[in-house]
């Protein structure tokens, strides 16, 4: 994928921007995390129209909520990944979703499973894949339920039965595995 | 610091990032970041692999997100810029105003000078039929002058000719006069011996229309014999003076009705008219 980053600033710089309720700010969000974000959302929703219109929604609510951000408890791009996903998560459990997804023709059903076929050619998403497959398999899951289902911790380990300790302690073996794939 | 390490390793910083805390984990969270550097380099280390993992699988949304987002927003830069605009708007209407007056006063002048061109046009155009209709007048009237002068330059022509012969003292005017076959006719005959010159005039002559299997033909006696002299036939009375055969001298003039074209001897008992020239 192309990224095209015509503006760029450095975060504090954006926060400035966007608390400030500049359009620059509102340009640079754009232009720097919307693609981010939009490959979140797509891992969540699968339908590339309901996936936009969160990621549209997401951006709207980053600029509403920016006041709410603070930068001593962590990076923008966290607490915006965090925003953008749990907005996704609330969609797939949506009844209109559900509806949605049963409404489906066969057309989109074609299209949806056209989109995780081509998934696989997508460069960022062989990387993800080989990237998760380097996981083992019991961190795999958490990582995938936690990160992208939307499960607690809690309910991950009632899901699958595991003690809660367990359920910790793989979800930061499989992130340190992740570390290391990108040092 | 032992503790710090088994903080670390519980996983709790992991689901810190991954937002799937408690509000009192998270302050608790935040506390030890404050107290321990190392826990606050672990959020750093865990975040920056976060995030590595979300661009791994970047993929650039269609416009439309970018304009339904924009169009959702209001920017204080642009707000300020927006009230200007408001207040600006008020002056800027009448100039608006001044510019729509001109257009439309332009687009006035340029209606009513079509509509002037229109009836100038017309009212040219109907001069130019009535023009063209004189013309044609003036053309057929012209014509039949023209007509009427060539047909009087021929009668005076006509006339010079029968009057210069007429007045010529050389030209003896020899009557024809009818015989049994038809009393009523006559022809008058002008000769002229020197010139050998023979002409009937045919305005004065007076004979039976002939038909079209017979000419008349005139003769000279001469010494006796006839002498052909030439056919001619009685309708055209329009050619005035016609010149026939020549002859220098002769006794008498006859005309007998022959069929058409003529014959070597005349039919005497087909004389019609008659003169002798003494």
């Amino acid at each position: 994928m192309i990224k095209t980053k015509k503006i760029f600033l450095e975060e504090p710089e954006l926060v400035a921007a966007l608390q400030q309720r500049k359009k620059i700010g509102a340009d640079a969000l754009y232009e720097m995390y919307s693609a981010s974000l939009m490959g979140i959302i797509s891992r969540v929703i699968v339908d590339q129209e309901i996936a936009e219109d969160v990621l549209q929604e997401a951006l709207v609510k980053i600029w509403n909520s920016i006041p709410q951000y603070d930068p001593t408890k962590g990076r923008l791009f966290t607490w915006m990944v965090n925003v953008a996903r749990n907005l996704a998560i609330d969609k797939v459990r949506s009844k209109d979703y559900r509806n949605h997804s049963k409404n489906q023709d066969l057309e989109n059903h074609v299209n949806s499973i056209d989109e995780q076929r081509n998934s696989v050619y997508k460069p960022e998403h062989i990387g993800l894949k080989d990237l998760i497959q380097k996981l083992r398999p019991e961190q795999q899951v958490i990582v995938d339920m936690i990160y992208f289902k939307g499960y607690t911790h809690v309910e991950v380990s009632e899901e699958l039965e595991i003690p809660l300790g367990t359920v910790k302690t793989r979800l930061r073996m499989g992130i340190i595995e992740l570390r290391n794939y990108f040092k | 610091m032992e503790s710090v390490k088994t903080y670390i390793e519980s996983g709790i910083l992991e689901l810190y990032v991954l937002g799937d805390l408690s509000a009192e984990e998270r302050s608790d969270v935040e506390a030890m970041s404050k107290l321990h550097p190392e826990v606050k380099t672990e959020l750093d280390e865990i975040e920056k692999v976060m995030s590595a993992v979300a661009e791994n699988f970047a993929t650039v949304p269609s416009n439309k997100v970018k304009e339904q987002f924009f169009n959702q927003l209001s920017f204080s830069d642009e707000d300020e810029g927006d009230v200007d605009e408001t207040k600006a708007e008020a002056k800027v209407i009448p100039l608006n105003n001044s510019n729509l007056n001109f257009y439309k006063l332009s687009l006035a002048a340029c209606v009513a000078l079509l509509l002037v061109s229109v009836v100038a046009i017309v009212n040219l155009n109907n001069s130019l039929k009535d023009s063209k209709q004189q013309i044609a007048q003036l053309q057929t009237s012209n014509q039949s002058f023209a007509n009427r002068v060539n047909y009087l330059d021929q009668k005076v022509t006509v006339s010079d000719e029968a009057l210069n012969i007429f007045t010529n003292a050389d030209f003896k005017m020899v009557k024809l006069n009818g015989t049994a076959n038809s009393p009523e006719s006559n022809i008058l005959v002008a000769w002229n011996p020197k010139q050998q010159k023979v002409m009937i005039d045919m305005r004065s002559m007076k004979m039976p229309i002939n038909d079209q299997d017979h000419q008349y033909q005139l003769w000279a006696l001469v010494d006796g014999k006839p002498v052909d002299l030439g056919v001619f036939d009685a309708e055209n009375k329009t050619a005035g003076l016609i010149t026939m055969k020549a002859i220098g001298v002769a006794q008498a003039f006859a005309v007998t009705l022959e069929p058409r074209g003529g014959s070597v001897n005349p039919t005497m008992d087909k004389m019609m008219v008659m003169g002798a020239t003494i």
